[in-house]
């Protein structure tokens, strides 16, 4: 049988990083091949390369065995790929009719006039549509559908343009498990019309009742393709972890941590929207607390709520043993509460502004009155923050009137930390502090991380990258659905653990 | 020296636009009305009358200089002058003694963009729509409170004060100025300032830095209310009487000298010095074609001549970046 799709060693660089290297994946008609990685091995890369987003650096690519160098994403679309992105992409504004048809409007003449072939348009949707298991009007509107309704609209939609290769990133990140049921069972029916399905995922029951074969990625290599029935979860696990891990930042000061006093302690955190539940926990001097989870499980939405952000209906927050009343970041601020964000663009910097201006702002409203109104501007100490900054920070700029835009993410990351720093913070919370920045900036990251800690100062990382985590802290905490499910000190961690407590396994 | 010579002739024409080209507008109207009809400009009077123009427009600017450096708008600033003009007028007329009248009616002015700003932060809708439905609340108001009947007679010493001059600028031009020095102060000086360039160019991110968004907010339409407010004591004091329609379409004049004055309407961008000159501008393009006997009703299409282009040069520097 001729494979759908063959991607032979492929290899994709980005200036300064190769996200792929010597990658070779196929799609056979009929079968779910499922794709397992961690964040940043790589998966997404190489859909990207399948369908068009990305061009290979090399490597050849076989559609239905005609050879192709690279990709354009109409060439992908005339072979009958498509993707089913996490965040889907149907339009809320238009009817489930619409969105099957949106950029392609089948056409009829009518006494020379090409006019819009609503006939065909409502056979065909009526034909996907019962296929994938949506009783409603094809005339209603996406917005007034469920979340599993858009996601299965989205399935219809690659039945419309006759795909034969549907690829799905996470498709059950929102689902219930009815929902979820429903899915596998409309993608049995996809196999058995001889569809290639490539089913992304990191949860392992699911890759286990659904899959067919398995294909590892790590850091941007191949690590090996299995068939599923063959494998255990524990030899998935293992396949997708162990990278490698340049230099560690633990503790070596205390010899027991959990004697030390508590600088930071969160009591019974929960929110109204039930995203964290109930959740405690403390920090003690001279240790970084880390949180691991999947993406989505709650670990941001609690930060949030500590930090005043976003609102916590019940808990407490106690800071060097004083409970601090936070109801919004500039409480945070006024007592010494940091969050580095995970979002730099949209929650990080401010982009009309200088270096030096990105960097003052925090210290000055701490400094300042009645919520932010009182207070003037010392352009003195403005000055002096922004030069102890760059300094400490190792801010690479030409010079800090420069607009924060111009700098590397690396180095606006750096700036954002300044500007906690300039605060005299007490305790830092960093959420995914490392995303998107070189490997440079992120052990200096990592270095002062470790500073911090030993200054006495409460430290909390959320981050996505196990290898990170593990290097990094010396407890890490493993969140799913909201709550802390379990803790493990840095002696007992392994990254095996954490993603079985963090799946659910 | 020779150096920054070669620096400054490297500048690209954005940087140019962005630092001089309000002022190079003003100078490009002076030089064309200079040569359309020299005598209109080489007079005693000229300068006086040019100045007196521009007061209500600078005043009203500035409000609305705060509502677009947060990427919103105020579209209520010329209905909140008029509707402040016929309140300290009714209250003159009544017998109320003029400087009570006159801080009453710039605290009513303060009211009512607190009212704005309340709105906007409870409703958590666009500035844009909350003060185009205030804008037709304040101008039926106004309908209301004078029964659309003008009011006039009010006591000498606060039209003579008004329509005075110390040495050859006019005492509106003074206010409007005392206005000006005050608000640069606070943009540049006052951390609360500082806070709404911050909100303005990325709210989220300004709150996650610790802006109380919504009490910033409300600064800000407190600050445009109580703009429009002095800028209706000044209408009423130039023109002697209070009209049940005065102030109808000034914010027009008041975002066009804001914007022409180089504030960004995506927001955090912009000065208060650029504001003052854009609100000159406008008062010289009302002299000009004035002196030049063109019809007011083109006045309107020059005006909004202006906006477009000003914006989209601002746009294309912006995109090009």
């Amino acid at each position: 049988m001729e494979a759908l799709v063959r991607m032979e060693n492929v290899t994709k660089e980005f200036p300064g990083v190769k996200a792929l290297d010597n990658i070779s994946f196929d799609i056979m008609p009929g079968e779910v091949h499922i794709l397992l990685g961690e964040n940043g091995a790589g998966k997404s890369t190489l859909m990207k390369i399948l369908s068009g987003v990305y061009q290979p650096t090399s490597g050849k690519i076989y559609l239905k065995g005609k050879e192709y160098d690279r990709l354009t994403p109409k060439d992908s679309y005339d072979n009958g790929i498509s993707i089913i992105y996490q965040e889907l992409s149907v339009i809320n504004e238009l009817s489930i009719l619409e969105n099957l048809f949106v950029g392609k409007l089948p056409s009829k003449k009518v006494m020379g006039m090409s006019l819009v072939d609503y006939k065909y348009m409502n056979d065909k949707a009526k034909e996907v549509l019962e296929k994938v298991g949506i009783k409603r009007s094809p005339n209603t509107m996406v917005e007034d559908i469920s979340i599993s309704e858009k996601q299965q609209c989205e399935i219809a939609k690659a039945l419309v343009s006759n795909a034969d290769v549907i690829i799905m990133d996470e498709p059950t990140t929102s689902l219930t498990t009815s929902e979820t049921e429903h899915l596998f069972s409309i993608i049995r029916q996809l196999k058995k019309e001889g569809k290639g399905i490539v089913y992304i995922s990191h949860k392992m029951d699911e890759i286990k009742q659904i899959g067919d074969r398995v294909t590892v990625l790590k850091d941007g290599t191949y690590v090996g393709t299995r068939n599923v029935e063959d494998v255990s979860v524990d030899d998935m696990i293992k396949m997708m972890v162990g990278r490698e891990i340049k230099g560690t930042y633990h503790n070596t000061e205390s010899d027991d941590l959990s004697k030390e006093p508590v600088i930071f302690e969160v009591k019974n955190i929960s929110r109204k929207d039930r995203k964290v539940n109930n959740v405690s926990f403390a920090v003690h001097k001279g240790e970084i607390l880390g949180f691991a989870g999947l993406v989505g499980s709650g670990r941001s939405e609690l930060m949030n709520a500590i930090f005043g952000a976003e609102p916590k209906s019940s808990g407490e927050v106690y800071i060097y043993g004083k409970k601090a009343e936070i109801k919004s970041p500039y409480d945070a601020i006024k007592n010494g509460l940091a969050m580095v964000t995970e979002n730099r663009r949209e929650t990080g910097f401010l982009d009309n502004f200088s270096i030096k201006q990105n960097i003052s702002i925090v210290p000055f409203l701490k400094t300042s009155g009645a919520k932010g109104l009182t207070g003037l501007v010392d352009n003195k100490a403005e000055n002096e923050y922004a030069a102890k900054e760059k300094a400490d920070m190792n801010i690479k700029c030409r010079d800090v009137e420069q607009n924060i835009t111009e700098l590397s993410g690396g180095n606006q990351q750096k700036v954002i930390l300044g500007k906690w720093m300039a605060a005299e913070s007490k305790v830092v919370i960093f959420d995914e502090p490392t995303k998107g920045i070189d490997i440079g900036s992120k052990s200096e990251i990592y270095v002062l991380m470790r500073k911090l800690a030993s200054e006495g100062k409460g430290v909390v990382m959320v981050s996505s990258e196990l290898p990170e985590l593990l290097s990094v802290c010396d407890r890490i905490c493993v969140f799913r659905d909201g709550e802390i499910r379990m803790t493990y000190d840095i002696s007992e961690a392994t990254e095996e653990k954490i993603v079985k407590t963090s799946t659910g396994e | 020296m020779s150096e920054n010579k070669v620096k400054k002739q490297n500048q690209n024409f954005g940087v140019l636009w962005q630092r001089y080209g309000t002022i190079g507008i003003f100078l490009l109207l002076l030089v064309v009305l200079t040569i359309a009809k020299p005598s209109s400009v080489f007079n005693s009077s000229s300068i006086p009358q040019i100045l007196k123009q521009s007061s209500v427009n600078i005043l009203l600017a500035l409000g609305e200089f705060f509502a677009i450096l947060i990427a919103g708008i105020d579209l209520s600033v010329g209905a909140v002058a008029g509707l402040v003009g016929i309140f300290s007028a009714q209250m003159m007329v009544a017998g109320i003694p003029v400087p009570v009248a006159v801080v009453a009616g710039v605290l009513f002015g303060t009211i009512a963009g607190f009212i704005n700003g309340m709105l906007v932060n409870k409703t958590d809708l666009h500035p844009f729509i909350i003060t185009l439905g205030t804008q037709s609340i304040y101008q039926g108001l106004m309908l209301v409170i004078s029964k659309s009947q003008n009011i006039y007679g009010f006591p000498t010493s606060f039209t003579a004060t008004m329509s005075a001059s110390v040495g050859f600028i006019p005492v509106t031009v003074i206010i409007a100025l005392i206005v000006a020095v005050i608000l640069w102060f606070f943009t540049t000086k006052c951390k609360a300032g500082r806070n709404i360039y911050a909100l303005g160019g990325n709210k989220d991110a300004a709150w996650y830095s610790g802006v109380n968004v919504k009490l910033h907010t409300l600064v800000v339409f407190m600050i445009s209310g109580t703009c429009s407010g002095i800028a209706g004591i000044v209408l009423l004091g130039r023109v002697g009487a209070a009209a049940p329609t005065a102030g109808t379409g000034y914010e027009t004049y008041a975002i066009a000298a804001s914007i022409i004055g180089g504030t960004s309407f995506m927001g955090g961008k912009g000065k208060i010095p650029g504001v003052v000159v854009g609100g000159l501008i406008i008062g010289l393009i009302n002299y000009g074609m004035t002196a030049l006997t063109i019809p007011s009703s083109y006045q309107k299409i020059v005006m909004g001549a202006l906006i477009i282009i000003s914006v989209a040069i601002d746009h294309l520097v912006a995109t090009k970046k």
